[in-house]
């Protein structure tokens, strides 16, 4: 490690500071959970952690310049994450605060804190070893976060699954890190992108070319992370574990793992980085991506409309989800993040992440609050009648769920119309292949319409077949309300949500990095720049 | 007094039911009658709204000098009482800035009122107050959501046809879904649930296809001007003069963009009005909803659908309208005309038979709008105002029968002219207006479109298939109307036997004073529309105007370069000839 690495790694500890303050009370949660046992005052410590974290997050201020060339680097894009995943780990614990039982509770919350951590951390990641660590930091806890609440066949089931498979998933990505750092003999992103960009300007055929290389590399990370997100074909495990698992830990899979998963995947490939790394990149991503998201999110629906157990539902409308977030990466690859026409490909997914994990949560959210140790809300048939014996949790729950097909004055409306925009929007010898995905997209979001449709008629059309008790715990209510204020506020007036992701994907765009931006112009030939018009 | 009052009454015209609606919502399920008066109070007075708008347009068209466009202007739709209106009948009211931040632009809260859309709208707030009236006994159950829905659903109705943006015109299009799927859904007959799905479904695939056709459009108009626009005025200058541009290379890529941007739009739209083969839910909606759900599905929301051919298929792809949109939007029709009117005749249930008529008659407008000139154009809106009136009332007597005696079968019904006079009289009235007799408002406007629909294929050289087949659905609508109208009201007296305790069952009487309220508003449009046509047809005449001269730049363009070449268009060398 040379000096500025040293120097860069002392100026960043500062803006370190909201994932330490998670770090230490984890820590601190898991020794005092050994002596008291309270589910109220370690929930009450979680949310302060998280405060506090938010607290710290915002005193640090923005960084002086953007430095990549340490472990982490505070871009615009890693603040995005950590905003999206403190918020959502405060939903979380709101929403796990009456599931758990006194003796858990400790536990539970520290595990759900690191989880948050990783997903920061993912987000902020600029090297391949802090990157696989952050990540393996949201993998871990996780299996702890299944198995703990739970301890019936079901849930072990589902904990022994989700570790194997996400074993196997994390063992994918180290072999493509591996493949990587063979490519760029350095584990930092920057010195990656810049070998796959060689990689690409080498011919093919030639002898020395590492485009196989390259191309393995890119496949295998790509599939170690298709795992986090839920994408075909490595969603197998999802519908199993969400059912098995205890409501709040399903909804920390369906939101904070994909988020990780999505941030990896962003900052990995470099697609908040100069349009000219990501558009020289353009060779086989691009369709990789647009296989995967077309498969992903037609298979999920089409398996979401077989489902009757609501769970299972929304483990496929979790996978059809992830397919339409990969449209915009797709077209984010594709078209680089200097793309002409705003909102970005990228902007979208971002945008996207947001509305997702607010609708997601929010309907998990709504099942965990009805649902009770003795009585939980499984099959649809649970829901009968619920607009009548729960009318304010009914209205609720049907924003969310319109939200999810699409419908306007959502935020699930706008992050649809951004993902479609950007795929019309896509030009040059692909375009035809974006169009063709934007209407995959548009037949999916209507197939979409009828599972969810089906859970709204039950809930609206139906009479209750055995009304569900009146839950009285506050903190699941202030959970759904959160989530349906960020459904709702963003629907109505989604300029300012769309401002900041568009900040968010302008990570590399301010003057900190002209040296490295001086040689790869050099090296990057006329076609793989960005067009416009023709 | 006008610049100043009437953009604030376009706003009020779609807040009032929205306000109305929350009102009703809070207002709880035990208070029922409050709850009916409140919400017929907001439809009324978002009919005066209506009306002064109205009152308002025809006069400063009157005013406006007829002023010759200059030299490469291009005619386009010139919306009045724009709220929050720059100098050039456009809004500064933003809600999303899209496109980055040089040369962006912004998804704009844009409304207003043209020749197009104020009758459309002033048909949706009489039909909303008809509406109210009419569910006023019917709907006991959950009344306060009930009415909650309904004025919700005026107010995403009357923003489709007030929108001027596209991407708010879409909003407030899939905004009726949701009213409607929870009126259906919840106060509809037995097979509501799947009647509400089905609906709801169809429409959300297509729409979401327009929404497609729609960006595809604004993106095409970005890249070949540079400048990105989703103002409906706007765009349809652009696509204007671009297809005025005499280049090859331009033209084709325009004509190879329109032809994929005119199917994704006409996808969303031919669902919604419907066109033939994709019809199948309107039967059982129609059916399954409750009586002011059937008359605004009926008397509005297949209006929207033609309405969103007419305000977007046509002006922004006019090239793609003539050569595809004629043959195909023309032959399904037609199509439906004959077998809308066949299905209809053959039903046992007076609604479905109502419902089939629908399919027919909007076949009428269709045929008419694609047409593509003057007369098929007028025609053809015309006649969505007719069948939102006259369908709308003949649901609404229908609605009326059904409360009385439980049962719409045709079979059970008999000689009721003699029992219920004034019942019977409304019912022959609107029957007779239905089936176009003259001096009637049915009447001016299918002269209009068969006019039209010849004129077209005539001057192209081709034997007026389509408007001889039209013609035929005339008869057949008369032949399917009478039997409607012999078989229940005059024969022999035969009344269902009516069952029950004499509180869910009062003993049967003619129509009460509510219902004549809305039934009378009603007549009277039809009347005047009958004897005085030309109040609509000159204030529509110059916006028409804009979507046939767009159309002719469209066709004006050389088909001889285009993919699509169809018979009995002029040869190109003729063409070449010919100027």
């Amino acid at each position: 490690m040379n000096e500025t690495n040293v120097a860069a790694v002392i100026a960043s500890i500062r803006f370190l500071a909201p994932e330490a303050i998670l770090g230490v009370a984890a820590c601190l949660l898991f020794l005092g959970g050994t002596i008291v046992h309270d589910r109220r005052i370690w929930g009450s410590v979680a949310l302060a952690a998280l405060g506090l974290a938010g607290v710290a997050f915002v005193a640090a201020g923005a960084p002086p310049a953007v430095s990549t060339a340490g472990q982490l680097s505070w871009d615009p894009l890693a603040w995005w994450f950590r905003t999206v995943a403190l918020s959502g780990g405060a939903v979380l614990v709101l929403m796990s605060w009456s599931e758990l039982s006194d003796a858990h509770a400790a536990d539970y919350h520290a595990c759900l804190l690191v989880a948050v951590m990783g997903v920061s951390l993912t987000g902020a990641a600029s090297d391949l070893v802090t990157l696989f660590l952050a990540l393996e930091l949201i993998s871990i806890p996780t299996y702890v976060l299944l198995y703990l609440p739970r301890h019936d066949a079901a849930a072990q089931e589902a904990a022994l699954k989700y570790f194997l498979l996400s074993m196997f998933s994390s063992a994918l990505l180290l072999f493509g890190f591996s493949y990587l750092y063979g490519l760029a003999s350095s584990t930092n992103l920057s010195a990656v992108w810049k070998a796959l960009v060689e990689t690409r300007m080498t011919p093919i055929h030639s002898r020395v070319s590492s485009a196989p290389l390259a191309l393995l590399a890119v496949v295998m990370v790509t599939a170690g992370l298709s795992f986090r997100i839920a994408a075909v074909p490595f969603h197998f495990y999802a519908s199993d574990v969400y059912q098995g698992a205890p409501t709040p830990a399903a909804a920390l899979l369906a939101f904070l793992t994909k988020a990780g998963g999505f941030a990896g995947l962003i900052r990995v490939f470099g697609f908040a980085a100069p349009a000219t790394v990501a558009a020289a990149q353009s060779g086989e991503l691009p369709v990789l991506l647009w296989i995967l998201s077309a498969v992903t999110m037609t298979l999920g629906n089409v398996l979401a409309l077989l489902q009757s157990n609501l769970k299972r539902l929304l483990a496929y409308s979790s996978v059809a989800h992830a397919g339409y977030m990969l449209i915009g990466l797709a077209v984010a690859s594709q078209a680089g993040a200097g793309s002409a026409l705003h909102p970005s490909g990228l902007a979208a997914v971002l945008f996207y992440l947001v509305a997702y994990g607010a609708m997601t949560l929010g309907v998990f959210g709504v099942l965990s609050y009805l649902g009770s140790s003795g009585r939980p809300v499984e099959a649809e048939d649970d829901l009968g009648g619920l607009s009548r014996t729960h009318p304010v949790i009914a209205l609720l729950m049907a924003l969310f769920l319109l939200s999810l097909i699409g419908i306007p004055l959502t935020a699930g409306f706008w992050g649809k119309l951004f993902l479609l925009w950007g795929a019309l929007a896509t030009r040059g010898e692909r375009a035809f292949l974006f169009r063709c995905l934007a209407v995959i997209a548009a037949l999916n979001a209507a197939v979409g319409g009828w599972y969810y449709l089906r859970i709204l008629a039950r809930m609206f059309l139906h009479n209750a077949v055995k009304p569900l008790p009146r839950p009285h715990a506050w903190p699941g209510l202030v959970a759904i309300w959160l989530c349906a204020v960020l459904t709702l506020v963003p629907g109505l007036y989604p300029a300012w949500l769309l401002r900041c992701a568009e900040r968010a994907t302008r990570s590399d765009t301010e003057p900190q990095s002209t040296d490295r931006r001086g040689e790869q112009q050099a090296e990057i030939p006329q076609e793989a720049m960005p067009r416009r018009g023709g | 007094m006008d610049t100043q009052l009437m953009p604030i009454l376009v706003v009020a015209l779609l807040a009032v039911p929205l306000i109305g609606a929350t009102a009703a919502a809070l207002l709880g399920g035990r208070r029922i009658a409050a709850v009916r008066w409140v919400s017929l109070g907001a439809t009324l007075f978002a009919a005066i709204i209506a009306i002064v708008l109205a009152w308002g347009f025809a006069r400063t068209q009157a005013q406006e000098p007829e002023t010759p466009l200059a030299a490469g202007q291009v005619a386009t739709f010139r919306p009045f009482f724009v709220p929050g209106a720059d100098s050039d009948h456009a809004t500064t009211w933003e809600l999303v800035r899209v496109g980055g931040s040089a040369g962006g632009a912004s998804i704009r809260f844009f409304v207003g009122i043209d020749g197009l859309n104020i009758w459309l709208v002033v048909l949706t707030a009489v039909l909303m107050v008809s509406a109210v009236l009419v569910s006023w006994t019917a709907i006991r159950e959950r009344a306060n959501e009930f009415y909650a829905w309904l004025l919700a659903l005026q107010t995403a109705m009357t923003g489709v046809f007030l929108a001027f943006d596209v991407v708010l015109f879409y909003v407030f299009f899939e905004l009726t879904l949701v009213p409607l799927f929870f009126l259906i859904g919840m106060w509809g007959g037995s097979q509501r649930r799947y009647a509400a799905r089905k609906f709801f479904v169809y429409t959300l695939a297509g729409s979401l296809l327009t929404l497609l056709g729609i960006l595809g459009v604004v993106l095409a108009c970005y890249w070949s001007t540079d400048e990105l626009t989703f103002s409906i005025p706007r765009l349809v200058e652009v696509v204007g003069q671009r297809m005025a541009l005499d280049s090859a290379p331009e033209q084709v890529s325009w004509q190879n963009i329109q032809f994929w941007v005119f199917l994704a739009m006409a996808a969303g739209f031919a669902v919604k009005v419907p066109l033939v083969p994709f019809h199948t839910w309107l039967p059982l909606a129609h059916v399954e909803a409750p009586t002011a759900g059937s008359v605004l599905l009926a008397g509005v929301l297949l209006k929207v659908g033609a309405y969103g051919f007419l305000r977007l298929c046509l002006p922004l792809a006019p090239w793609a309208s003539g050569v595809i949109g004629m043959p195909l939007v023309g032959t399904l029709a037609a199509i439906g005309i004959v077998y809308g009117a066949f299905c209809a005749l053959s039903q046992s249930d007076m609604k479905k038979l109502v419902a089939y008529s629908s399919v027919s008659h909007l076949g009428f407008c269709m045929l008419g709008m694609f047409s593509l000139n003057r007369e098929g154009l007028s025609g053809s809106l015309l006649q969505m105002v007719n069948h939102g009136l006259s369908t709308g009332a003949l649901f609404l007597l229908v609605g009326m029968l059904y409360e009385r005696y439980h049962t719409r079968a045709l079979r059970d019904y008999g000689g009721l002219a003699a029992r219920l006079g004034l019942l019977a009289c409304f019912m022959v009235f609107f029957c007779l207006t239905s089936v176009g007799l003259p001096g009637l408002n049915g009447f001016v406007g299918e002269i209009l479109v068969l006019a039209g629909a010849f004129q077209s294929q005539v001057t192209r050289g081709e034997w007026p298939t389509m408007a001889v087949v039209a013609s035929s659905g005339i008869v057949l609508g008369a032949w399917y109307l009478f039997r409607l109208l012999r078989e229940v009201f005059f024969g022999s007296l035969r009344e269902p036997s009516v069952q029950g305790t004499r509180e869910s069952h009062p003993p049967v009487r003619d129509l009460t004073a509510r219902e004549l309220g809305a039934l009378i508003p009603i007549a009277g449009l039809c009347l005047l529309l009958g004897v005085v046509p030309q109040i609509l047809l000159d204030s529509i005449r110059r916006d028409v105007d804009v979507v046939v001269r767009a159309v002719e730049s469209g066709r004006a363009t050389d088909p001889g370069r285009s993919m699509v070449r169809l018979r009995g268009m002029p040869m190109p060398v003729n063409k070449e000839e010919g100027r």
